[in-house]
């Protein structure tokens, strides 16, 4: 573990945020934990406790904020143009009657729209025409007038790597035998299912899934619900009402946002996997309770996903389960991305840490990444789950799960458990670790600023520039490679990133490939900024030497 | 303060959503907790963050400042490199564009570029109003509150305070400074920038 207290220590000098202002910006502080809060715990073990948010030289930021500034500058003079009637405007534009009225538009909430996205909206949505496994094939389009409107020319790129999709387990694919219990499902049950759980909608297939999905996670049962989304959203207002406190991590998704609204208790938000903040808000909502009245709080609610999309890393169960038994409170765990993905055998972050999966109130997952199929579910006791089942919108209101959909999920699930009598389920998830692990080694060792846990297959790659986050996207599809790439506001204004998601399906090839395109254009387009030496092999410090594997 | 939202009338069936807001809103809540109850959370699709308006963040992101100090330099050394302008006159000039430009990105341009979730609830804020959803003494607000005063007594000094010059810079930081007083949060002078 040398490499890793050298890592450790180097990362500590460099995480430290500049010294111009006083207080810490609030993304570097709940960014800088990873280090400052990992030795002292202790709680589980030390390589789950390897998450580095480095932070860019700050030439960079400096460099980010003049590449804003051009932009806008520039946006202001095309509005000015468009204005004066010089260039042709493509937006919506009131009639010349209606001028004198109140503005039906609101032509400022637009400028980033008009002036940067279309732009380089290329980049997005771009339509595929196959199945999304590790490979795919894409339509491709051109714009004759820069990007307002674009043509298919008819021709297909195929076989582009898809470094995008939530693909964890490669269980998006074709094989005819793997879901001939799909087809035959669909053929004895239809297609859909016209009916809401609660009225003629219970299938037996349903009640498979839901034993399935207890016996998976381990816990006694589970409830399975036909939106990843509406599962969250939805479950939330049973579970929690006025009165009632949800404390929240500040980069939750916006399915648990929304339920938290909907719920009507009061949220609170606290700095990203920031024990000391959340432990902070526990005693001082235990201490003052309710607002005004001061009357102690009816349930406090801790929400937290396993692994957090965008930024890669993951929640750190062992210390918040013993804050919530200090303090009393329930734990809700969003496993979106970590269920089939994490895990020796694939369950989650609960076997990642080692902790007991009756230690988490209420279990959450969708089925739409590592199972290739689409819907979630919710596990915990039985009594917890039975009360869902006649009060949650979704168990009442939502039509049920389609068959051929459940189907998949049940075949998906038993081959991960080893059940359908093949090692095909375990083979993926040593695939998919082996493959996390070898991407972001790699990319460490390129030079690249990744952030997120080290098990994680979820891999940002820092490209702060709008301009080169453009470009990245743009020169690796070039190359036949699919990356989802996030810029500003959908960031913060610093941390435009490429998103990589690795799957089991990926082999080895097209992951050397995918590296050495990257290592290509990091150095084409200046991406390299990691200041921290690491090599996995120290004594070879030649960083164009591959590791090539047997 | 920022946020006059009246309290509509208590709907149980299909109240929870709008009278959230009121409660998270209202002035007390915000004076006493604000560290904690200052990110009020919304539905924001699609975005890495739950930050509301992105807008407010800007101020106190890495390296803005030191963006800032060298747009400055970089302005004020332009200027120099024009061969007629005498020094007095540059620094003087530099004051003044740096307070127009101040003024015209933080005082007058409203609202966000961008689609916000909250239904355009800083539509009317300038920037500067926008900033830390409007708690006041925050140190973004401190350090673009005394740059303008730094670089006027850099100027009153290299003007060797003429009589002139010292009109001209001191209206020009007024115009800068007044803006950034908690007590013209919000306020438009004759309706000026209202809409």
């Amino acid at each position: 573990m040398a490499r890793a207290a050298a890592a450790n220590g180097n990362s500590k000098t460099l995480l430290n945020c500049n010294g111009l202002r006083s207080e810490d910006v609030k993304r570097s502080v709940s960014q800088c934990n990873g280090e400052k809060n990992g030795p002292r715990t202790g709680v589980a073990s030390r390589q789950h406790r390897q998450e580095f948010f480095e932070q860019a030289p700050m030439y960079v930021a400096v460099m980010t904020y003049l590449g804003f500034g051009i932009v806008t500058l520039f946006g202001y003079f095309r509005d000015f143009l468009r204005a004066v009637g010089l260039e042709k405007c493509h937006l919506a534009q009131e009639r010349e009657e209606q001028k004198d009225f109140v503005p039906l538009y609101q032509d400022f909430e637009n400028f980033y729209t008009r002036n940067l996205y279309m732009r380089v909206r290329d980049n997005w949505n771009r339509p595929l025409c196959s199945l999304p496994g590790p490979v795919f094939d894409l339509m491709e389009r051109v714009s004759d007038d820069y990007n307002w409107t674009f043509r298919f020319t008819g021709r297909t790129l195929h076989n582009v790597i898809n470094m995008g999709s939530y693909n964890y387990l490669g269980f998006a694919e074709n094989k005819e035998d793997f879901l001939k219990t799909v087809a035959d499902t669909m053929q004895q049950y239809g297609v859909g299912v016209c009916s809401t759980r609660q009225e003629i909608g219970n299938l037996s297939l349903h009640e498979d899934l839901e034993k399935l999905v207890a016996s998976f996670l381990g816990v006694e049962s589970s409830m399975a619900f036909g939106m990843g989304f509406a599962t969250n959203s939805m479950n939330i207002p049973a579970l929690v009402g006025k009165g009632c406190l949800i404390l929240s991590d500040e980069l939750n998704h916006t399915s648990l946002i929304l339920g938290a609204r909907l719920s009507g208790a009061t949220i609170r938000v606290y700095k990203h996997n920031n024990m000391h903040s959340l432990e902070k808000m526990l005693r001082e909502a235990v201490c003052s309770g309710q607002p005004r009245t001061h009357r102690p709080w009816k349930k406090i609610l801790i929400m937290v996903e396993g692994i957090y999309s965008m930024e890669g890393s993951v929640v750190r169960l062992p210390e918040i389960i013993a804050l919530k038994k200090k303090y009393k409170a329930y734990l809700y765990l969003d496993e979106a991305h970590s269920i089939g993905a994490v895990g020796p055998s694939g369950r989650g972050v609960t076997e990642m840490f080692g902790v007991n999966p009756a230690d988490v109130d209420v279990m959450m997952g969708t089925f739409t990444k590592s199972f290739g199929a689409a819907g979630g579910y919710i596990a915990g006791k039985k009594e917890l789950v039975d009360y869902l089942r006649s009060h949650s919108h979704s168990a009442v209101y939502a039509s049920a799960m389609s068959p051929p959909i459940t189907e998949q999920i049940i075949r998906a699930m038993k081959c991960i458990m080893g059940k359908d009598g093949t090692t095909e389920g375990i083979k993926r998830i040593r695939q998919l670790a082996e493959n996390t692990r070898y991407f972001r080694a790699r990319l460490k060792e390129m030079g690249f600023i990744i952030y997120g846990n080290d098990d994680s297959p979820v891999v940002p790659i820092l490209l702060y520039m709008p301009g080169k986050v453009v470009a990245f996207a743009r020169e690796m599809l070039e190359r036949n490679i699919g990356v989802v790439v996030v810029g500003f506001p959908a960031t913060p204004i610093t941390e435009a990133r490429a998103r990589f998601c690795l799957s089991a399906a990926h082999t080895r090839a097209m992951l050397d490939q995918v590296l050495h395109h990257l290592n290509e254009l990091g150095d084409g387009l200046c991406l390299k900024f990691s200041r921290r030496k690491y090599s996995s092999r120290p004594d070879l410090c030649n960083e164009t030497d591959f590791e090539l594997d047997s | 303060m920022l946020c006059g939202v009246p309290s509509p009338p208590m709907n149980s069936r299909h109240g929870p959503i709008s009278l959230r807001v009121v409660e998270f809103t209202g002035p007390r809540e915000e004076a006493a907790d604000e560290a904690n109850e200052k990110k009020r959370p919304w539905m924001n699709v699609g975005v890495a963050h739950s930050e509301v308006n992105p807008n407010t963040r800007v101020m106190n992101s890495r390296g803005i400042w030191l963006t800032y100090l060298l747009l400055t330099v970089v302005l004020h050394v332009v200027l120099l490199s024009i061969p007629f302008f005498t020094v007095p006159l540059v620094w003087t000039l530099t004051n003044v564009i740096h307070n127009l430009v101040m003024y015209l990105f933080l005082h007058t341009v409203k609202g966000t570029p961008f689609e916000t979730p909250d239904q355009g609830k800083a539509r009317l804020l300038t920037h500067w109003e926008q900033m830390d959803y409007g708690v006041q003494f925050t140190s973004s607000r401190k350090f673009l509150t005394i740059s303008p005063i730094v670089l006027y007594i850099l100027a009153s000094f290299y003007t060797k305070y003429d009589a002139t010059h010292f009109l001209i810079n001191t209206s020009s930081l007024l115009s800068v400074l007044l803006p950034k007083l908690p007590q013209f949060h919000g306020v438009r002078i004759f309706g000026i920038n209202k809409y």
